[in-house]
């Protein structure tokens, strides 16, 4: 039946004929549309820093003034843009906007000088373009991917997302390294990246059809039955749940800070922390999103979290050195692959379709509200009273938060 | 759907070109503008030459001459008469911050994927050396005997705890032995009276030196305040002597410091002024403009600092009007032989 195609050949085929079959073809275009999308980012985001300091004559508090824009923006558009594509029934036409969006903003910093107002504007657009898709991105994973394949389809999403984020940088360092000063180059080179995903998603994904029988109940979708959605006692524990976890989970950057005091590396070696953690959860998020599938969801969720509240505890250790800091990093990485898309996967679950793209946007909102909560008490404990109060005070958070967790799932899902 | 998929297949192909054309033309372009640059400063040896070697005054600065894209940002000098700086000759490589005393020269060049490279050049402007310093390239000053060199870079990422946060590292080089000194941030013991300073925000920038082979001067922040700070590098020790002090060069000699004050807040608005060590009162000077420079003296008397692509000179007594002195031009360092 296959004909002369090697064992090798054939295997892959059959490899990646699983995944799409096991998924969904819809969650792998979205993924590579990711994918791509993420490269043209992050290419910017790792050299912006460089184009306004060095290139433009920025000093560092005028950078720090573009970057730090977004922050509250984003919690309204990410909702708004979920329940759009719930009332409109169309998540891809508004996942698309967003996409489409960003990419232009390569265009405009390609074309653009130097002038603050004008970056500052790009900037704040290119992020509302990322609210934008959000949700009804994962709404449409949550749509076409087979219930009990949630786990994998957004763990295959994830990684395939975080994948582009690592190679954006090294993209764009190696452009710059054999052209220096090309930031207008650079920045097209981007924007066709990012043309390119807006075309993945634009032409070869469709809209996610409605899969339960028409004859069946359908919910009125307006702004009262998405802030109802609430009421649901099911999603409403999870959303508590992971509410809590959220506001007891440190920040990246702090637990990187902490990491610096007490391991001696050079500064270079700083922003690397970073690629460590990605490159764990790039490797681990669809096997751990299949492991939640086959041993229960929340068991992982709750699981990724004791990871968390390992590093918290290795943490609060005498350091090791170098075997500290990789244990964090594998540790950090873990903890993202367990909980990022399962949570979602989660969620899915009792959300009618009609309503899952606000659904999805209320619990990713939610927990990103509540992490930032989280960062700003984790720095002004660190402050005023010192690293390892904080730490000790966020663990034990945790563990309640946990408890909490545990209980207010095994009701829900009783 | 046929016909999607095609309309993908030819589009998607457009992409791909188009990005791999940009990436081609720009790598081609690079090669080509180095190689014309590097004949440029091929011929002007002959004259570089004869200005460093001359025994006279001259000034060194980044040459960032718009007619001649190619040789933008290289290391140049210009001999130094009453009357100003003369003619620029291209001098060394391309630079991002050049700085130039007692037969030694410092070159910040672009930065990599997280560091970026600091060219030792003796007083011929020839390579010696390179130290890799972590960041992007900010300021950098040498000691009156050469010795001991001072390099500020601006440290980003998303590793950074809060979003718009920035962080500086100041590092101190030793020019004889080629190795690094140290970072005033891990390395040296800083006080605040007799506190230590030890906060997760503190940030050192603005590195100059005095002529006695030991004492620095550098600007230390937290809280949102920044102080200036005296040190020893032998010491690996320094405490802080004054407040609101930004990015400090100390005068040729060594009584007043040339430095920005921070008179308005969000956005900052400085004011550069000088300070004198001994009575420690200040001196504003009449440069309005809420430049973003460290400073560096022409005499005893003058001052020199960056705007846009040109460089200016104002009265350190905060006489007079700031007037142009060199176009086309910035990160001036006056050598006196």
């Amino acid at each position: 039946m296959y004909g002369l195609q090697s064992t090798t050949a054939l295997k892959r085929n059959l490899g990646a004929g699983r995944l799409k079959q096991r998924v969904g073809g819809t969650v792998l275009l979205l993924g590579t549309c990711s994918l791509l999308t993420d490269i043209s980012s992050e290419m910017v985001s790792a050299i912006l820093p460089l184009y306004l300091v060095a290139t433009l004559g920025f000093s560092p508090l005028q950078y720090g003034l573009v970057d730090g824009l977004y922050q509250g923006a984003s919690a309204i558009v990410r909702l708004g843009s979920g329940f759009l594509g719930d009332k409109l029934g169309r998540h891809k036409v508004v996942a698309t906007v967003g996409y489409g969006l960003s990419a232009l903003c390569k265009l405009a910093l390609a074309m653009v000088g130097s002038a603050l107002g004008a970056l500052s504007a790009i900037i704040l657009l290119d992020r509302t373009g990322k609210g934008i898709r959000t949700a009804p991105r994962d709404a449409m994973i949550s749509l076409t991917a087979p219930e009990r394949e949630l786990g994998l389809a957004f763990g295959v999403h994830r990684a395939m997302d975080t994948a582009g984020a690592m190679i954006g940088p090294i993209l764009a360092f190696a452009l710059l390294a054999a052209a220096p000063d090309a930031f207008s180059s650079l920045f097209m080179v981007s924007f066709f990246i990012g043309l390119l995903g807006f075309l993945v998603i634009a032409l070869l994904v469709r809209e996610p059809r409605r899969r339960r029988p028409v004859a069946e109940e359908v919910e009125q979708v307006d702004l009262k039955a998405a802030f109802g959605l609430l009421k649901g006692k099911e999603f409403r524990a999870l959303a508590i749940a992971g509410g809590a976890l959220g506001l007891a989970t440190a920040s990246d950057g702090f637990i990187y800070l902490t990491l610096r005091e007490q391991v001696d590396f050079s500064n270079a070696v700083f922003p690397l922390l970073a690629t460590g953690t990605a490159l764990l959860f790039m490797l681990l998020a669809a096997p751990f999103g299949r492991i939640a599938d086959r041993w229960g969801r929340g068991k992982v969720l709750v699981g990724g979290y004791v990871a968390l509240l390992a590093v918290y505890c290795v943490l609060m250790l005498p350091s090791s050195g170098w075997p500290s800091l990789i244990v964090v990093l594998a540790l950090l990485g873990t903890y993202y692959a367990a909980t990022d898309g399962v949570l979602m996967a989660m969620g899915s679950k009792h959300l009618p379709e009609e309503l899952r793209g606000s659904g999805l946007a209320l619990l990713g909102t939610s927990t990103s509200i509540a992490r930032l909560f989280a960062s700003v008490l984790f720095g002004v404990l660190w402050t005023w009273l010192g690293v390892e109060v904080a730490l000790i005070l966020f663990a034990s958070g945790l563990v309640a938060a946990m408890l909490l967790a545990v209980r207010g799932l095994r009701v829900a899902y009783a | 759907m046929r016909s999607r998929a095609l309309v993908f297949v030819a589009l998607s192909l457009t992409c791909v070109i188009a990005a791999a054309a940009f990436a081609v033309t720009a790598v081609r372009g690079a090669n080509e503008k180095e190689a014309k640059s590097e004949r440029a400063v091929a011929a002007a040896r002959p004259q570089a030459e004869s200005v460093l070697e001359s025994g006279q005054p001259f000034v060194a600065f980044r040459t960032l001459d718009r007619k001649h894209p190619a040789n933008y940002g290289r290391f140049a000098v210009a001999p130094l008469t009453a009357e100003g700086p003369g003619e620029p000759v291209l001098a060394g490589p391309s630079c991002e911050r050049v700085t130039f005393r007692a037969g030694t020269g410092l070159c910040l060049a672009r930065a990599g994927a997280t560091t970026f490279p600091v060219i030792q050049l003796d007083a011929k402007m020839h390579e010696v050396r390179r130290f890799t310093v972590a960041g992007v390239p900010s300021r950098s000053r040498i000691s009156p005997d050469g010795r001991w060199g001072g390099v500020t870079a601006f440290l980003t990422g998303h590793s950074y705890a809060q979003p718009g946060q920035f962080s500086t590292a100041a590092t101190i080089l030793d020019l004889q032995t080629g190795e690094v000194v140290g970072d005033l941030e891990k390395d040296f013991q800083v006080y605040d009276g007799d506190k230590r300073i030890n906060h997760r925000d503190r940030n050192y920038w603005g590195l100059t030196f005095a002529d006695d082979g030991d004492t620095f001067y550098a600007t230390v922040a937290h809280s949102n305040k920044t102080w200036l700070i005296r040190g020893s590098i032998k010491a690996r020790r320094a405490e802080t002597i004054h407040e609101n002090v930004e990015c400090p060069s100390l005068s040729p000699d060594g009584t007043r410091l040339g430095y920005k004050k921070a008179v308005g807040k969000n956005p900052t608005i400085w004011r550069f002024s000088v300070l004198d060590l001994e009575t420690m009162q200040e001196t504003q000077l009449s440069e309005l403009r809420p430049l973003d420079d460290q400073v560096e003296w022409l005499d005893d008397e003058h001052l020199l600092y960056r705007e846009g692509e040109t460089t200016w000179m104002v009265s350190a007594d905060g006489s007079g009007e700031p007037v142009q002195w060199l176009t086309a031009a910035d990160s001036p360092a006056v050598v006196r032989p």
